[in-house]
């Protein structure tokens, strides 16, 4: 699959071996992986750049991952993003969801849920995207039921770019 | 018990909560740095089973990252416990230098902390007779008030200087602006006093001044602080 095609993510951690594992695992199941190691960084990356999902650190020094959150969601309509924390508590889950996460995951977790979770942003910024083109809709919703996990996102991929 | 002692024992609690979180908190962060690296092992294997090409150096690469984490663990499990057994007994025989230190790796763990500098005396002997764990409680709180004011990227100046009667001088300097109304300073000097610890803060608010006694032979009552 060429890059185009490929689910473009966003991975903002200040825990630089961290970042550099799950980057490198998340490249080998085909995603297009940029990486973050500070808020001001990954704010400079999505300003520079596209992407369909991040992942962000909550606990970061500076920038932290509401603001980041925040900036991201404010200069990007149909970015869906994923926060990532090692000091997960009741507030901050509150927070983030009102903000507009998609979802809020408690280190350590399983990287297959993870993925899992990706997969699942991703088909909800699509159907956010296409919320007013029922054709599309349709094709989405198809294309999610009897697939693969990851055939349905090289299909949905196609979709997108079509869109773009 | 009475108000002051409850009031104290909540105090003294909460400390040990929020040392409790910082360290579960780095704890979780170098288990998920091995477990996302010991995956990353086990994908670059199912490749090389494949067939596929990897390159070698990932994998020393990653085996010397799970070393390094492995071993960052051990150091965070041992000030655990070094915190842990502070509370054993209450007035003892301390090294000033070792209890400087562990609470600014422990406050090191904070998303806001600074960067420290420790200016040690040479061949100077620093026991002290005190409260092993209000004196750490009270360095925390210094080291958490320096790094709000000071930030991230900038360095604070620790240094120690003995006293010719033995009391111990801890100056905090380079630091912010201290003086906000949001930060603890009642507590501060409420703690500072159930040891016997005089602080003084510059008149420009950026040095912290605390005259550590050679030896104390009780703890006093925090007091209705906070």
């Amino acid at each position: 699959m060429s890059t185009e095609n490929k689910i473009k993510l966003l991975i903002v951690d200040d825990e630089v071996k961290f970042l550099k594992s799950i980057s490198s695992r998340l490249e080998l199941q085909d995603f297009d992986v940029t990486s973050a190691s500070n808020g001001e960084e990954a704010i400079a990356c999505a300003e520079n750049g596209f992407f369909d999902v991040a992942v962000v650190d909550f606990r970061m020094p500076g920038i932290d991952g509401v603001q980041v959150l925040k900036k991201l969601k404010d200069r990007h309509k149909y970015l869906e993003i994923i926060i990532l924390t090692g000091h997960a508590t009741i507030d901050s889950a509150v927070e983030s969801t009102k903000l507009g996460a998609f979802q809020y995951i408690e280190k350590p977790y399983a990287f297959d849920k993870l993925v899992e979770t990706i997969k699942d942003a991703y088909e909800a910024r699509l159907k956010r995207k296409f919320a007013h083109n029922t054709k599309r809709n349709r094709e989405i919703q198809k294309l999610s039921i009897g697939s693969s996990p990851l055939g349905i996102l090289k299909a949905l991929a196609r979709l997108d770019d079509e869109e773009k | 018990m009475n108000n002051a002692n409850d009031i104290q024992n909540n105090q003294d609690l909460a400390f040990f909560g929020k040392i409790n979180a910082n360290i579960s908190h780095e704890l979780k962060n170098i288990l998920a740095i091995i477990s996302e690296t010991a995956g990353l092992l086990n994908d670059l294997t199912v490749l090389a089973e494949k067939g596929k090409k990897v390159d070698m150096d990932m994998f020393r690469t990653c085996s010397q990252d799970i070393e390094e984490e492995i071993q960052r663990g051990f150091a965070t499990v041992k000030q655990m416990n070094t915190f842990s057994h502070s509370v054993d007994t209450s007035v003892k025989s301390v090294n000033l230098l070792n209890i400087l230190k562990l609470m600014i790796n422990i406050a090191g763990f904070l998303s806001y902390a600074s960067k420290t500098r420790v200016n040690p005396p040479q061949d100077a002997e620093l026991m002290i007779l005190t409260c092993p764990y209000q004196l750490q409680h009270l360095i925390y709180q210094v080291l958490v008030v320096a790094f709000k004011t000071t930030g991230t990227g900038e360095e604070i100046q620790i240094s120690i200087y003995p006293e010719k009667n033995g009391d111990v001088r801890i100056i905090f300097s380079d630091l912010g602006e201290l003086y906000d109304e949001k930060f603890p300073i009642d507590k501060i000097f409420a703690i500072a006093a159930s040891i016997d610890v005089k602080i003084f803060i510059a008149d420009d608010f950026q040095t912290f001044d605390l005259l550590i006694p050679e030896a104390i032979k009780t703890v006093t009552m925090m007091g209705a602080h906070d």
